[in-house]
């Protein structure tokens, strides 16, 4: 279910950020405003959960496994 | 110049903050000292007076010594784009490092020109002071403002709030970018009920639409906000006024080569949308025949680098011809009507379709392409190339991605890329932008 997740968020933002390596483990350091807003945008719209500013820290966009984990933790159980 | 009253607060009031970012913090007198001694360093580098020193800007306390010493040394300091590629930053040093300015010119600002390359726009330290007294006398800079700057230093936009804050001995606060709101907030909590910022339209959309709840308890800090740069959304205005009732929201008419120009405050009950206001203190402006707004005053740019016929198609007897249409009301107050050149403004950064399509032709793979305009629920606007490939070759997003980047800036590379198989042309054979327009 993760590693399905994981593929379909990657699907997602390499749609909407060609330029980002969403292989890195520094994520969050290539990014800069528009890109950490797209992410938040495209995700919140796609699965349908809240994301404000407080959930754009480094540590949850630190690289796609833990992008992942933001969505997984925000959908409903 | 700008930096005599860096020294002027350095003695009158020493231990004033002047600058602060993420843990550091100098105040006036500090700050002096680093500026002198940097200053001599560049001399004893062999920085000439009136010669040009290329410089990487970074949002920094450091990079603003440098452009300080810079100045005091006599020099002109020309700050590049902070992610521009490697190869391009040592071509334009190449081209400029060591070559001698005229005379009074204090930077050369990188912006986009009306047709394809980027173009070095020339400032004087007149034109500096000039923009700080109008921001200065507009938006109500004292020496108890605090001024978040989140926008890159080498862009006008950000660059020109230094100047009021240095002119009036305020504190500026250094975030980089909008990227981490956390440290934007953090910046903007620094205990003051006189902070103010400068957000390009697509920031104001970023705070509206993830961080109203953290905007919201500022409202009683916040003294002003100003936007400019970009087309700035009436619903995203209105949003911002009913967030910020006390706010004083300042929508500005400014550009690289025209300097500082108009603001309106449009938390003035009637929220006018386009609406620049009027001119400030030091500029003019006219609507010529055809439509277009004409600037004058000492805000105006000494020229374009090393290109006296390009200055001259948008510089003559004193006035600046623009390529935005505009029209003055009843109560001399400007309003934007669009554009009229082919140049797309990207968040508050301007690109020329031109650059981006002659990198792209580059490519192996390419046949034919146009980069044109397309929607962006953000920025507004983004970069989207059509290409048309050549025979056997895929379209590979990535791939293309990363080849323009490795020529130009980031905010220049297009985020969507289509494929179709003939590129609409004019008679004379140029891209048919018209057409692509009218498309969107």
């Amino acid at each position: 279910m993760m590693t399905e997740l994981k593929e379909e968020i990657r699907t997602l933002l390499e749609e909407v950020l060609p330029l980002v390596d969403l292989d890195s483990d520094f994520l969050f350091a290539e990014l800069d405003s528009l890109g950490v807003t797209t992410i938040l945008m495209t995700l919140s719209a796609n699965y349908n959960i809240e994301l404000e500013a407080e959930d754009a820290t480094p540590k949850n966009l630190r690289n796609l496994d833990s992008i992942t984990e933001m969505v997984k933790s925000k959908l409903p159980q | 110049m700008i930096e005599n009253y860096i020294k002027q607060h350095a003695e009158l009031m020493p231990e004033k903050a002047a600058i602060i970012c993420d843990n550091e913090y100098v105040d006036y007198a500090h700050l002096w000292q680093q500026v002198k001694a940097q200053a001599d360093l560049l001399r004893q580098q062999g920085v000439k007076p009136g010669s040009v020193v290329v410089m990487r800007t970074s949002q920094t306390i450091g990079f603003l010594i440098d452009y300080f010493a810079v100045h005091i040394a006599g020099a002109v300091a020309m700050p590049l784009d902070h992610n521009i590629p490697q190869e391009r930053f040592e071509s334009i040093r190449q081209q400029y490092e060591g070559k001698p300015m005229p005379d009074g010119v204090a930077d050369i600002l990188f912006t986009t020109g009306t047709t394809g390359q980027s173009k070095g726009v020339m400032i004087s330290h007149d034109t500096i002071m000039a923009d700080a007294e109008n921001l200065v006398d507009a938006h109500g800079y004292t020496r108890q403002t605090v001024f978040v700057v989140c926008g890159p230093l080498n862009h006008i936009g950000s660059l020109s709030k230094v100047y009021p804050v240095v002119m009036q001995g305020a504190t500026l606060i250094i975030v980089e970018g909008m990227r981490d709101f956390d440290a934007f907030f953090r910046a903007m909590e620094y205990p003051s009920d006189k902070m103010a910022t400068f957000l390009v339209p697509a920031n104001v959309r970023m705070l509206l639409m993830l961080a109203k709840k953290r905007l919201k308890p500022l409202a009683d800090k916040i003294d002003f906000i100003e936007s400019g740069a970009a087309h700035l959304m009436h619903s995203d205005m209105k949003a911002l006024c009913e967030l910020l009732p006390r706010t004083r929201l300042f929508n500005t008419y400014a550009s690289t080569e025209t300097g500082i120009i108009a603001t309106y405050n449009y938390n003035d009950g009637q929220c006018l949308p386009g609406c620049l206001g009027r001119t400030m203190k030091n500029a003019g402006i006219r609507i010529s025949d055809d439509g277009l707004i004409v600037c004058s005053g000492r805000t105006l740019m000494t020229g374009y680098a090393d290109d006296q016929q390009l200055t001259d198609t948008i510089l003559r007897d004193g006035e600046l011809y623009t390529s935005d249409l505009g029209r003055i009301d009843e109560q001399g107050m400007l309003h934007l009507m669009g554009r009229e050149d082919d140049v797309i403004n990207v968040g508050g950064l301007k690109v020329a379709p031109l650059e981006v399509e002659d990198v792209a032709m580059e490519m192996p793979e390419v046949e034919d392409c146009i980069c044109v305009e397309a929607p962006h629920p953000i920025s507004g606007s983004s970069l989207k190339l059509i290409v048309v490939l050549k025979e056997g070759a895929t379209l590979d997003r990535k791939k293309m991605a990363m080849f323009i980047n490795k020529y130009l800036e980031t905010y220049k590379v297009p985020l969507t890329y289509e494929q179709t198989d003939q590129i609409r042309r004019t008679f004379n054979g140029k891209p048919d932008r018209k057409y692509y327009r009218k498309e969107r």
